[in-house]
Formats: C-alpha cells, sequence, structure tokens
C-alpha cells in the first residue's frame, strides 16, 4: 500500500479538500437560495427534495475528498468512487429536482436563457433515450477495456476530463430515468425501464469481462477481481434504487390520474352503455 | 361455479398475469443469485467456459430479473389500489414466469451456453434434473391456474 500521495504534503492536501469540497457546497448554497426565494413567495418546496440535495452532495463531496482520491488509485477504490460519484450521487441529485426549482426561481432574463438551453437541438439529441444508451455503454467500454484508463495516471488534465465525461454521462442516466425535471424529449415508463435494462445488463457484462480479462492497465490481477465484484454488486445496488424511483415516479402520476376520474365519477351521474355525444 | 358477484369488468385478469410473471421472474433469478451462488457458492461467479452470447443473456436476465421484482410489486400494490387484483392470475403469472425462468436459465445458461453449472466437482446429472424439474413443475401449475373462472379480490368472500 506504499506509494499512496496521502503524505504528499499539508499544502496539497488542503487544495484538495478546497477542490472536494467547494463545488458540492456552491451547488447546496445556490439550491438553498432557491428554495429561500420560493418560500418568500409562500410556497413550500418539498422535504425529501431537500434532503435527496443533501445526501447527493455529501456523497459527491465525500468520493471526491483526498483520501477517497487516494484510495481510487487501487481498482475496488476507484470502482467505489465511480459508483458513487457517477451513480448514486446523479440518482439523488435528480431526484432533488434542482432544473425545476431553477425554472421556478431564476430571475426572467436568467430563466430564459434556461428554457433556450433545455431547448436547444443539442440538449435534445443528448437526453434522447438511445443517445444516452450508447454514450454511457461506450464511455464504459472506452474507459475499462481500452488503453485509455493507463494513460489516466499518465495527465491530470486527461484525468479530470474523463471523470467530467463520465459523472455527465451519469448525470444524463439519472435524469432521464428519474424524470422529474423537465426534459425536452420525455420517455414513458416503458422506455425508461428498457433503458435501465440495458444499462444494467451493461454493467453487468463489463463487469464479467473484467472478472474474466483482468487487463493490466487495470491493476493486480486480483485487485481488478475485487474491483469487477464490487462494480457487479455496487452497480446492481444503485440500478435497484433507480428502478424503485422509476417506478414511485409512475405511482404518483398514475395515482393523481386516478384521483381524477374518481373525482369526476363522483360528479358525473351513472352512465349504461356507450356515452351519446353532447 | 358461482358467477362474479360485484360490478363486471373491475378485475384486471391481463394486469394481473403479467404482475404475477414479473414477480415469479424476478424472484426466480433472485433466489438463484442469493441461494445459490451467494450461500452456497454451488454457482461460480464466471467459470470462462461460456460464449460472448451467454454473457450478454445473462446479464440481461440478471438485470431483467430485478427490475422486474420492482415493477411486478408497484404492479401489484396498483392493482390493489383500484380493487382489480385477480389472485388466481397473479398466482398463475407468477408460477408461469418462474417455472420458466428456471427451465431457461438451466436449458439454454447452464447447458446451451455452457455459462457456468450448477455444481462443481459432481455428477451433474441428478443435479440437472432436479433443476429443470424445479422449473418444470411450477410452469405446469401456473398453466393450469391460467385457465378456468376467476374473481377480483374486491368479490371474494371474505
Amino acid at each position: 500500500m506504499s506509494g499512496t500521495p496521502l503524505t504528499a504534503g499539508t499544502a496539497t492536501g488542503q487544495l484538495g479538500w478546497l477542490l472536494a469540497l467547494a463545488p458540492p457546497v456552491v451547488a447546496g448554497a445556490l439550491y438553498l437560495a432557491g428554495v429561500g426565494a420560493l418560500a418568500r413567495n409562500g410556497t413550500a418546496w418539498p422535504v425529501p427534495r431537500r434532503l435527496a440535495t443533501g445526501a447527493g452532495l455529501c456523497c459527491a463531496a465525500v468520493a471526491l475528498s483526498p483520501p477517497v482520491t487516494a484510495a481510487a488509485h487501487l481498482f475496488p477504490g476507484h470502482v467505489a468512487q465511480h459508483l458513487v460519484l457517477t451513480m448514486l450521487a446523479p440518482l439523488l441529485l435528480s431526484l432533488s429536482a434542482p432544473v425545476t426549482l431553477a425554472l421556478r426561481t431564476l430571475p426572467r432574463r436568467s430563466r430564459r436563457a434556461l428554457l433556450a438551453v433545455l431547448r436547444s437541438r443539442a440538449v435534445r439529441v443528448l437526453t434522447a433515450a438511445p443517445v444516452v444508451v450508447v454514450l454511457e455503454l461506450w464511455s464504459l467500454a472506452a474507459l475499462y477495456l481500452t488503453p485509455l484508463h493507463g494513460l489516466l495516471h499518465t495527465s491530470p488534465v486527461l484525468h479530470l476530463v474523463v471523470h467530467a465525461h463520465m459523472v455527465v454521462t451519469g448525470c444524463l442516466v439519472s435524469w432521464l430515468l428519474v424524470g422529474i425535471d423537465p426534459m425536452p424529449a420525455r420517455s414513458g415508463t416503458p422506455v425508461r425501464l428498457a433503458v435501465l435494462v440495458v444499462l444494467a445488463a451493461g454493467h453487468a457484462v463489463l463487469a464479467k469481462v473484467l472478472y474474466a480479462a483482468t487487463p493490466a492497465a487495470l491493476g493486480a490481477p486480483a485487485e481488478v477481481r475485487r474491483g469487477a465484484e464490487l462494480l457487479y454488486y455496487g452497480g446492481d445496488l444503485v440500478e435497484l434504487l433507480l428502478a424503485v424511483a422509476v417506478m414511485a415516479e409512475w405511482w404518483r402520476r398514475t395515482g393523481r390520474r386516478l384521483r381524477a376520474e374518481e373525482r369526476r365519477s363522483l360528479r358525473a351521474p351513472v352512465v349504461v352503455g356507450p356515452p351519446s355525444g353532447p | 361455479m358461482a358467477p362474479p358477484a360485484g360490478p363486471p369488468g373491475r378485475g384486471r385478469s391481463g394486469r394481473s398475469v403479467l404482475t404475477g410473471v414479473l414477480i415469479g421472474v424476478g424472484v426466480a433469478g433472485f433466489v438463484d443469485e442469493v441461494v445459490f451462488h451467494q450461500l452456497l457458492h454451488w454457482h461460480h461467479f464466471y467459470d470462462r467456459a461460456g460464449s460472448a452470447a451467454g454473457l450478454v443473456s445473462d446479464g440481461l436476465f440478471h438485470a431483467f430479473s430485478w427490475t422486474a421484482v420492482v415493477v411486478g410489486l408497484f404492479l401489484l400494490a396498483d392493482l390493489h389500489r383500484r380493487q382489480a387484483t385477480v389472485p388466481r392470475r397473479v398466482w398463475a403469472g407468477g408460477l408461469t414466469g418462474a417455472g420458466a425462468f428456471q427451465l431457461y436459465d438451466g436449458l439454454v445458461h447452464h447447458k446451451l451456453l455452457e455459462l457456468h453449472q450448477v455444481r462443481y466437482g459432481v455428477d451433474l446429472l441428478p443435479y440437472d434434473l432436479a433443476w429443470v424439474a424445479g422449473g418444470a413443475v411450477p410452469l405446469l401449475v401456473g398453466l393450469v391456474l391460467l385457465r378456468g373462472p376467476a374473481r377480483p379480490l374486491a368479490d371474494l368472500p371474505r
């Protein structure tokens, strides 16, 4: 376990903590400002969404913190960081509906700009279900099954770019599946479930391929096998949560429709046979 | 058999079967994973004997089975919410789904694609026969339950 840069000096240590904590803290502050603005207008923002934000940002902060980043030099640590940063945190953050909050609280001009971005062709293409599936699977295959992973340790810039790409891709997946925030190309529940099954199958296959092939770029064979099993079962756990999130959204939506139907049938007189025209 | 007492069309037979199938497939997959892979360690995570097709099939079934449990349980809750559950059809779907999954696992995954075996270092024949029978029996019972009259839960005598 030698060679971990835990003792790389307090200055870089403090910089590491700053870099790890600054993005989640800024994001959390912006979110709280939005919740406060709504509250001043007399609208309460749901507590579960606030809790989801807090949990998601805490996950991101922990995954980015220097001890975890240091542990990520070994493959199991890297997998744990990957699972939290690109799957668990995006799931929690998409449940907190930050885009909805922004659209409701931003000043007029910023809101119009945000809407223009959401309706742009680029976002429309990037959030389409087939694009998200291909992007996610292609990114995972490129990162783990090509020499790319070995190059990450040689270039900090490449490291940052690839990780940012993985986080953004993970966010696209979560936002598509959870479906609370407005998306230009909204998919139905069956499509979202199919996306989830295909992606989960892709993760399972990738984990087993890594388990069998143990690419040398990822580390010692025993380490890679431990990481692959963690990828398999940890991925399952987050994907189980994603399935619950997809169905919970369906449950709420159909429940609203059911209650509306009940109200209508209570008001309307009982009709026998096909309803006649007005 | 007495005719259904409640207002007609309240029970949802098709939805009940679908709900059962999803839960059945999911439970069969879950039992396979937890009991045979994790608790008994009879199955191997991946014994490298299989083909790429086998790996993809295994991954899809693995992903499908636990997604199916979640979807099935939500559909069951929705049926109850609408008072439209037809219990006989839920059981029919569940046993059919679990049996079919077990048969597919035993015949296609273990034998055709040779993904992994039931157990290692033993005579496989009795294990394979038990595996296939464990799929065929629930499948047949499920198919029997799919036939015949069935009433929604709301109309059953309490």
